[in-house]
């Protein structure tokens, strides 16, 4: 890595004042930005790199006004052993166990997991070698190269830096992501509170709505009705140390409403809403989760590579719901 | 022991880790400015110096840990990895760097109780934090059956990826003293080796766990 300044926050404010200087990026766990800068994947190099785990208070999980309260810091390893965790949203503890590998998990955090930035190849070559469009170059790479990872739900669209409308195929890998949309969770950063589902949004160096000097501070789930069930399922080449290709998590509420939520297969975290709308209010049955799971990637526009992703889909979605 | 039986001995090596840590800097005295060579007595007149004649530059950073039990008190530059400063600062070699991308594990060290990977994190993040290395546990007695255990099973061909598997063993019997071989396998989960060793490693750790536990009833 090449040089630049390190600053150990003692507080939000001052972490908050920090990030608002242009160069300077926050880091949590560092699992995703300190491989970025060993490739040294910016046009930028950052000035300044803020260590936000120094401050103090983030870390907590708590049941407060009806919400599961998860603070920004929680370590992953720490989310997945939490028994308030386990006993109120086991999907969330199930999601946060199967994230990379046990040493990763003890330092990484559930914010850093929410903010991390795409996985695409070409937005991660070494030394910024395709000036993609998600960096504010001028062409999504993945649209005519190697798209066997990318989104089957067709590209982002956002203004790139020069005004001109840009798309990216780059997909939302977040480990935790589908769970929380999932179970309608808030995300509370130090300017607002956002629903998960407006969060997630792609632009140029970003992957979610924040502001510069916004830092996620606590996620904030409404407490389950009592005899609400739900799980979590992933796909991935490897079963440890890997990204999913898909993950999804399930949440049936007792009145036989359902949210299913998709990760892996767009550039946003996706509620399967036509598979939700099919299953509300019936019976489960094999021929009832089969429909369920076409009707999550109805609307699916997959590239020549990876219409694959489409049976990882349909039969995650079948064997979680014959599951509960 | 296992060892003698198995022929092998380690106590070579485990004497040349009590050397390393022994010959450990535990406080840099006068400190030098990287960039231009001018010396200070401590690192309180090394960053003025920086603010005042290199001011476009990463200024460094101090940094106080504890490694293997004994107290380190350096200055580093903020991009250091905690896997750098350990070799290059403070001479443990131990924790082995392979991919550099937290997809390996060879660089496994234990912070404060935690496996962590050293290459995936910053030195400067550290600070005030116990570290300890392969080194801390070789020269400690009481893990002595599990590098035994390690020797008499050969679990290791090339012998890269084996501090970092030692590591995560000891960081998992440290919060599970009778692991499963389940528990081993995930524990190790996130360890690669590229010679293909791992049932050796499941073999030794539930040996070593039997002589631990059962004060070594059943192997001697």
């Amino acid at each position: 890595m090449r040089p630049f300044n390190h600053l150990n926050a003692a507080s939000l404010e001052e972490a908050s004042a920090a990030l608002k200087q242009p160069g300077s990026l926050a880091m949590a766990g560092g699992g995703d930005l300190l491989g970025a800068l060993k490739d040294d994947i910016f046009e930028t190099y950052p000035k300044l790199v803020v260590n936000l785990k120094t401050i103090p208070g983030l870390d907590g999980v708590e049941v407060k006004d009806g919400f599961l309260c998860l603070g920004a810091l929680c370590m992953l390893g720490d989310l997945s052993r939490n028994e308030t965790v386990q006993s109120l949203a086991p999907a969330v503890a199930e999601a946060a166990a199967k994230c990379a590998s046990p040493a990763l998990r003890e330092n990484t955090t559930l914010g850093g997991n929410l903010c991390q930035l795409p996985r695409c190849w070409y937005f991660r070559k070494l030394g910024n070698h395709f000036d993609c469009a998600r960096k504010g170059g001028g062409k999504c790479f993945a649209f005519n190269g190697d798209n066997r990872y990318h989104s089957v739900f067709g590209p982002a669209v956002f203004n790139g830096c020069d005004g001109a409308k840009k798309a990216c195929l780059a997909v939302n890998q977040a480990e935790l992501a589908p769970v929380l949309l999932a179970l309608e969770a808030q995300i509370v950063t130090t300017a607002r509170t956002i629903p998960i589902g407006e969060f997630f949004d792609c632009g140029v160096l970003r992957s979610t709505v924040l502001e510069p000097g916004e830092i996620v501070t606590e996620v904030r789930i409404p407490l389950p009705e009592k005899g609400t069930k739900m799980t979590y399922r992933r796909f991935s080449f490897r079963k440890s140390i890997d990204f999913p290709v898909v993950n999804l998590a399930l949440v049936q509420k007792p009145g036989g409403e359902w949210r299913i939520a998709l990760g892996g297969v767009a550039p946003t975290p996706r509620r399967a809403e036509a598979a939700e709308t099919l299953l509300a209010g019936k019976a489960l049955t094999p021929e009832l989760a089969e429909a369920a799971g076409k009707a999550a990637v109805q609307g699916a526009k997959p590239t020549e590579a990876n219409a694959y992703k489409l049976q990882l889909v349909k039969t995650l979605v079948k064997r979680a719901l014959l599951s509960l | 022991m296992e060892a003698k039986a198995a022929g092998i001995s380690f106590r070579d090596a485990c004497a040349q880790a009590s050397a390393r840590i022994a010959a450990m800097p535990a406080k840099q005295k006068i400190v030098t400015c990287p960039l231009c060579g001018e010396q200070f007595l401590g690192f309180g007149d090394l960053t003025a110096h920086y603010l005042a004649e290199h001011p476009d530059s990463a200024a460094p950073v101090e940094l106080r840990m504890t490694v293997n039990g004994r107290a380190c008190q350096l200055i580093i530059e903020p991009q250091q990895t905690l896997k750098e400063v350990l070799q290059y600062n403070l001479g443990l070699t131990g924790a082995k760097q392979m991919c550099d991308r937290g997809q390996c594990g060879s660089c496994t060290v234990i912070l404060d109780g935690k496996p962590t990977l050293s290459c995936n994190t910053l030195a400067a993040d550290c600070d005030g934090k116990a570290v300890e290395t392969v080194e801390g546990i070789a020269v400690n007695p009481k893990w002595q059956p599990l590098i035994d255990a390690y020797c008499k099973w050969d679990a290791m061909q090339c012998g890269y990826c084996t501090p970092g598997f030692l590591v995560a063993a000891k960081a998992l019997l440290d919060r599970n003293p009778t692991p499963t071989e389940a528990d081993i396998k995930e524990a190790l989960s996130g360890n690669i080796c590229i010679c293909g060793t791992y049932p050796r490693h499941s073999q030794a750790i539930l040996e070593a766990v039997t002589y631990m536990v059962k004060g070594g009833a059943e192997n001697a």
